[in-house]
């Protein structure tokens, strides 16, 4: 793999959804790695999608996803899974922290899932938990946490792994205007810090501001904003 | 009188014991003196009386030299049972039957053994003439007076003709032998010895020529023992020269012959009778049995006072170990074992030395 | 790369030990639900293997271990000349004659004992164990083999009778007694058979059997080939004898109960089934609820694969301890059966004289937990199937149960299985045993629930089109309308447990009115009178008139009931020698179709309707029967209808029966009493006419008494039946409130949406109580006419090819009105307790909440 090949790269991908409607036709993307990008959009046009067909979870109608310059169409859907075991973190509008689970667990979950030692995974999940200021409640479930501090928990889980990709649906749609701030705040120093790329898909102006780049997606495909 | 009688004697006594209201009991006729054996019919079986036997003993040689001893015998008692069943399987009659082979090479008998009521013609006993027959076991004298026998057993089969070559030996008074110091302890007892033996004997599988000499002892009675008696010695010896010797002492409890007899032969029939005072056995040496623990006098000195001089035979087993352990079909323990004696050999019969025989 | 889309196994343990700490109840309720049906599968089977030893045991115990037995066909015995024949045949060492009576100890109640007469001697070789241990000691303690009046006894025999040696007991058999001491044991016997043995001689003089034997026992010589013999004896045996052995003892005592113990097994499957159900159940609502937690795992890099392995390893594991569960209850059940009800479960076949030891099989135990984890791992099959196929994109989004009214189900797969159910039904029994009938009720059942969505929505289609229903009606009715494939969840174990539990009510009821109405038929008389254990003797002529000029008997008519064996390996057929007339047999008979007409000089002869239809015989036609030590040729003249004889009863007219057998003693008597009589006082009067030996062993009975003691043997037999049903309506009754209460709970989210929107809470609940009582009424209604449609299948299949008889449908409609009612209400309840837990839990939070 050359070391120039971009986090993701998108290739004349064309998607129709079951009706008919066409939702976007030929859209290129690069993104570099460690480059943040936001997504918005108006509803319906097809962002949550977008997203979908880049973690491998939805097919293209043409066009070629890549990861880290490997095309996604290539694999199967076992192949596709560990891919996103392995090189995707996700950060979802709600949150979805298994509620059976402890924290350290559910931030761990990605790390077993690829055969990772449980007691590593877990202090690598309690170090974390410091970084997305959480310490020590490891131990601590689900419903005993707010809704910023269970995406807090999301934010973690999304990055134990090291990913070369986050993608964030809406990661402060489920959260009041200031604790989404500092949310995206804390999401975007982590991830700058780890050094992963990301595409948010978000209704948020400052998502869309402190990111290094802000794409408007519309059913004539992908724009750059000038002067957000 | 022979050792294995003890088996039909415990059986005749034990089957006394019942004797229920509507039922009819046997009726033994006495053992009187003064019989008139007659033959063939005397060869055949007495039902009345309360037992009986056709004791054969003997001495073979194999094709290749070995010398073995044998005993085939077959009893018939008479228990006390009611007489009045119909049933065809009312036990009136009992039929049993005994073989044993001794041989110095395996050092312990082989025996085996039949018994049956009397019926169905698969157990009977001719009153005619020596024919029993008890399931495929047979004794069975011919028109030419030869006796042939056929007795298989688990680890031998012996097919033996018994060719007599003198008369018959009317032992006691004419066949009238007193056991014991009352006149009714008596049986009728002849015997025919020296009989020429040849035939088969089959042992491992296999089939091997034997010739020898054999003793037969003819007895039947309805009471034999004096209650004090807790076993006998009996010895019958076929000498080379052509004589006969029976002895035999019947002891008590302290090892006291309570009585004696005998009688001896010699080629020519000159017959002497011995009562007495006259037959006495002298013990050379014992042997204890590892198995049972009963202690016998094997070795003997058997002592016959004959026309006013003692004559002294030393009888020698053929091996120590020919004591017969017959407890598991409801006999009892004894020795019976082949006995050689200067100029002769014969057998040698000892019984009540593990526990008293109950008559 | 490819080698990590393996199922990690720490993401497997958190994820289920995550679930099962949740929702404890569940798991612990579908494990339940296994240990029930395998406990049930491996008690009956442990307590039918138990009693089968027992019943091997006892006729090793009774046989002496011989190499080979010929066996009278009859009580009545054969020649005893049979017996040198045999000891000289080629191939047999010994041959061991016996005399065998079923006998009483007088005064000891009505338990019996085998009575042998043997040759001591001839059966020291070919039966030692029936000898008393040691014959020396019984040389030297003086005691006599041949002693007429010496009985030895068994130590159950011993026991049971409570006496000792030296006591003196009277024995009665064959019609006769006689006074024996018992003198000592058996102990080769073995502890539970009751045996007595005395000599041969005696037991022919005093019971009767002069010339006549029942056995002969055979030792092979050694290296005789077992087959050559038997092939020699069977030429030398006359035809009322048979050769007996180790083998067809077997198949005997086997085909004795066979039928019985496999419907039990298959009652018991039917219980492991129901678990299956709630299995299912348990396992599609756990995936239902936790679809989007699958899906994130899935997004998070869990293959489908792994997420599939994942369901069926829970699904295993809850099998695995279900299993395991059930066969530690099962062993217990079995022992606690087994000391209560006895080897035959109460079923009457093998006889109360002891209760057999508990035989652990571990064989079994392995198939019981493999069928155990099978039906756990089926019930989890679909469930896990769906749960790999969803699109976690959208199953992500989609919280809770996903429903789409617009999808239609399909009556085809269910109208399949019916069908074939319907076939399987038509086909004959294999090896005697109704196993395509078992077969079309498993097929029936299944399509049954596979109709299930079809049905429900057919059903509630009509209650759509109610105009302007109550705002809780019409969201249940639509509720269940739109989502039948849930309600079909919810329904199946309730399908399932009410058809089984109609089917067999249903059998049950129809049975015992053909009986209450047969024992009405065959009872027309004021007082019978029997004499027990009295096949070779009876009431002699004399007797007869006596009884029969009693004062207050209008008329008297006398029978004699025998046993015949018509094949080695079949039980031994009932002859009952009766006062039938040929030209109107109908009017002592129960007759089941015309009687034909008996050709001239032809000896006509009626079959019990089992007996025609195990030996496969039909009227018109002619068999031979084994009478007196000949073959007698008689005319088939008709069927009758008969319960009492499972294997088989022949009714020929007493005249001819004396005629052929020259047997005039009588063990049955059927009294008619002069208008005004008094039974009781007729029964004395009697009863002092009986000879004093048979005296003790008469029994007087009025019919009111039988029809009681009958139907009580009845209920009895079936008491283990009526349980097993109870409990597999308790186990689909319990899945159904798992299913509803857990369906409930999953949709707190939609009742917290209606509570927004203004609906009052007790319109929530009315909606559960009219969901709950619709989703009822259809699984009663779907339940019940499975059920009565597999109760036809029960009664015209299953019956008759496994018990060989008959009967008319008689269907129990106050059990359906209380079951239909109990079911709805339960439904119904259950769904509102659900409702109230699902609605305390605050309809804001429930809003806000994803999962």
């Amino acid at each position: 793999m050359p070391a120039a090949a971009p986090a993701l790269a998108l290739r004349s991908l064309s998607k129709t959804v079951p009706g008919g409607r066409r939702l976007f036709d030929g859209l290129d993307l690069a993104v570099a790695p460690g480059e943040v990008v936001a997504i918005m959009g108006e509803s319906g046009v097809g962002k949550s999608t977008l997203l979908n067909l880049i973690a491998g979870l939805d097919q293209p109608d043409g066009g070629a996803v890549e990861i880290e310059g490997a095309a996604l169409s290539a694999l199967d859907d076992d192949a596709r899974t560990v891919m996103r075991r392995d090189r995707i973190g996700f950060v979802f509008q709600a949150f979805h922290i298994l509620p059976h689970l402890t924290l350290a667990q559910n931030i761990a979950l990605p790390l077993v899932l690829a055969h990772a030692d449980g007691r590593e995974a877990l202090s690598r999940a309690e170090a974390l938990m410091v970084e997305v200021g959480l310490g020590g409640r490891g131990g601590d479930y689900a419903a005993q946490l707010s809704g910023g501090e269970l995406q807090r928990i999301a934010i973690a889980r999304a990055l134990v792994h090291r990913p070369a990709l986050i993608l964030a649906d809406e990661p402060t749609g489920n959260l009041d205007p200031e604790t989404g701030e500092k949310i995206l705040d804390l999401f975007l120093t982590r991830v700058r810090s780890f050094g992963a790329a990301a595409v948010i898909v978000t209704h948020s102006e400052r998502a869309a501001a402190v990111a290094d780049r802000t794409l408007i997606l519309s059913a004539q495909g992908l724009a750059a904003r000038h002067g957000g | 009188m022979r050792g294995l009688r003890a088996v039909l004697l415990g059986l005749a006594v034990m089957l006394g014991a019942a004797a229920a209201p509507n039922t009819v009991a046997p009726v033994y006729p006495v053992v009187k003196a003064g019989p008139t054996l007659s033959f063939p019919r005397d060869h055949g079986a007495h039902p009345d009386y309360r037992t009986e036997w056709w004791y054969v003993t003997g001495w073979l040689k194999t094709a290749d030299g070995q010398d073995l001893g044998f005993q085939v015998t077959f009893f018939r008692t008479r228990p006390a049972v009611d007489q009045a069943n119909p049933s065809a399987f009312a036990p009136k009659q009992i039929l049993f039957a005994h073989a044993a082979l001794s041989d110095p090479k395996l050092g312990r008998l082989s025996h085996d053994q039949r018994v049956a009521r009397q019926g169905f013609g698969l157990a009977e006993a001719s009153t005619t003439d020596t024919n029993i027959v008890l399931d495929d076991w047979s004794l069975i004298r011919g028109k030419d007076g030869r006796y042939a026998t056929h007795v298989a057993g688990q680890d031998f089969v012996l097919d033996l003709t018994l060719a007599p070559s003198q008369a018959p030996l009317l032992q006691g008074q004419g066949g009238y032998s007193r056991k014991g110091p009352k006149p009714e302890q008596a049986s009728y007892y002849y015997t025919v010895p020296h009989l020429k033996v040849a035939g088969t004997a089959v042992r491992g599988g296999k089939p091997m020529k034997v010739t020898g000499e054999a003793w037969l002892d003819r007895e039947w009675s309805s009471t034999l023992l004096d209650p004090a008696a807790v076993g006998w010695d009996w010895t019958g010896l076929n000498l080379d020269d052509g004589s006969a010797v029976t002895a035999f002492q019947v002891r008590d409890a302290g090892g006291k012959a309570l009585w004696a007899g005998g009688s001896f032969r010699t080629p020519d029939g000159t017959l002497t009778h011995l009562g007495p005072g006259e037959v006495a056995f002298a013990t050379d040496r014992r042997w204890k049995s590892p198995r049972t623990g009963a202690d016998y006098p094997v070795a003997r000195t058997l002592s016959l006072k004959l026309g006013g001089a003692v004559q002294a035979f030393k009888l020698t087993p053929l091996f120590d170990d020919q004591e017969l352990d017959s407890r598991r079909g409801g006999g009892p323990v004894y020795w019976e074992g082949a006995v050689r004696t200067g100029g002769g050999r014969g057998y040698l019969e000892l019984t009540g030395y593990l526990t008293p025989l109950k008559m | 790369m490819a080698a990590d889309a393996r199922i990690s196994g720490q993401a497997l343990r958190w994820m289920m030990l995550g679930e099962w700490r949740a929702r404890p109840g569940r798991v612990v309720l579908a494990a339940l639900a296994i240990a029930v049906g395998v406990a049930l599968g491996f008690a009956v089977h442990l307590v039918n293997l138990s009693a089968l030893d027992e019943f091997g045991r006892a006729i090793r115990a009774v046989n002496g271990e011989a190499d080979l037995q010929v066996h009278a066909t009859g009580p009545a015995g054969f020649d005893e000349g049979l017996y040198p024949k045999l000891a000289r045949a080629p191939g047999v060492a010994a041959a061991s004659p016996a005399v065998e009576l079923t006998a009483r100890i007088e005064g000891d109640g009505p338990g019996v004992l085998t009575l042998l007469g043997l040759d001591i001697l001839r059966a020291a070789q070919a039966t030692p164990s029936l000898l008393p241990g040691d014959l020396g000691g019984g040389v030297v303690e003086g005691q006599g083999p041949f002693d007429p009046e010496a009985l030895r006894l068994s130590p159950a025999a011993l026991k049971a009778s409570g006496r000792k040696v030296g006591d003196t007991v009277t024995l009665l058999a064959g019609g006769r007694s006689a006074r024996f001491k018992v003198v000592g044991g058996l102990p080769g016997v073995g502890d539970s058979q009751r045996v007595g043995v005395i000599d041969i001689a005696a037991a022919q003089e005093r019971f009767g059997q002069l010339g006549r034997l029942q056995r002969i026992d055979l030792r092979l010589a050694q290296g005789a080939s077992h087959d050559q013999v038997a092939a020699e004896v069977g030429r030398l045996i006359p035809v009322d004898a048979e050769i007996v052995t180790a083998r067809s003892e077997a198949r005997r005592s086997d085909s004795l109960s066979r039928a019985y113990r496999v419907n039990l097994e298959m009652l018991a499957m039917v219980a492991l089934l129901t678990g299956g159900f709630l299995v299912y159940s348990a396992q599609s609502l756990s995936v239902t609820r936790r679809r989007s937690q699958f899906a994130l795992a899935r997004v998070l890099g869990l293959t489908r694969r792994a997420l599939l392995a994942q369901l069926f390893v829970e699904g295993g594991l809850v099998g695995l301890i279900g299993a395991g569960g059930g066969i530690l209850l099962g062993l217990g059940l079995a022992d606690v059966a087994l000391r209560l009800l006895g080897g035959d479960l109460g079923g009457g076949f093998f006889s109360s004289a002891s209760r057999p030891p508990l035989a652990f099989a571990p064989g079994a135990a392995a198939v019981f937990m493999g069928l155990g984890l099978i039906v756990a791992l089926a019930g989890s099959l679909l469930p896990a199937i769906e749960a790999g196929r969803a699109q976690p994109a959208v199953a992500l989004k989609t919280a809770g149960d996903a429903t789409d009214p617009r999808h239609r189900p399909s009556p085809w797969w269910g109208a399949g299985l019916l069908i074939a159910g319907a076939l399987a039904a038509l086909a004959p029994p294999v090896f005697d045993l109704p196993l395509f009938g078992y077969a079309a009720i498993a097929l029936m059942l299944a399509g049954g629930v596979a109709a299930m969505p079809w049905l429900a929505r057919a059903m509630l289609a009509p209650l759509r089109r109610i105009k302007n229903p109550p705002p809780a009606a019409a969201l249940a009715i639509n509720r269940l309308w739109g989502a039948p494939g849930q309600a079909a969840i919810a329904l199946c174990g309730i399908v399932a447990s009410t058809s089984l539990m109609v089917a067999m009510a249903v059998m049950v009821s129809s049975f015992r009115g053909s009986v209450e109405d047969w024992l009405v038929q065959v009872l027309p008389s004021d007082v019978y009178i029997r004499i027990q254990n009295a096949e070779t003797g009876g009431l002699d002529r004399e007797v007869q008139q006596a009884l029969a000029a009693t004062p207050g008997v209008a008329r008297i008519g006398f029978r004699k009931t025998t046993v015949l064996r018509l094949s080695p390996d079949k039980p031994a057929v009932t002859l009952s020698a009766t006062p039938v007339d040929p030209a109107h047999p109908g009017l002592s008979l129960p007759l089941l179709g015309a009687s034909r007409s008996v050709p001239a000089g032809m000896t006509p002869v009626w079959l019990s309707e089992p007996m025609a239809r195990i030996y496969d015989l039909h009227p018109g036609r002619t068999m031979s029967l084994p009478l007196n030590g000949g073959a007698r040729t008689v005319f088939i003249a008709g069927v009758w209808r008969d319960y009492a004889r499972q294997f088989g009863a022949i009714a020929i007219p007493e005249a001819d029966y004396t005629r052929l057998t020259g047997d005039t003693r009588r063990t049955d008597a059927a009294i008619d009493l002069i208008p005004g009589a008094s039974p009781q006082k007729v029964i004395a009067a009697l009863r002092a006419k009986l000879p004093p030996a048979e005296a003790a062993q008469v029994e007087f009975a009025q019919p009111r008494e039988i029809r009681a003691v009958a139907l009580r043997i009845f209920d009895r037999s079936f008491a283990v039946t009526y349980a097993l049903e109870a409990i597999a309506i308790i186990v689909g009754l319990t899945g159904v409130a798992a299913t509803f209460s857990a369906q409930t709970l999953a949709r707190t989210k939609e009742f917290g949406m209606l509570r927004h929107v203004g609906v009052l809470r007790g319109q929530v609940m009315a909606m559960l109580a009219i969901e709950g009582a619709l989703l009822g009424l259809v699984g009663v209604a779907a339940g019940l006419s499975l059920g009565v449609a597999m109760s036809q299948v029960l009664i015209h299949v299953v019956n008759p090819q496994s018990f060989h008889w008959t009967m008319e449908t008689k269907a129990p409609l106050g059990l359906f009105v209380g079951l239909a009612a109990a079911l709805i209400a339960a439904s119904a309840g259950t769904a509102v307790l659900a409702g109230r837990s699902a609605l305390s839990s605050g309809a804001v939070r429930a809003v806000r909440e994803d999962w």
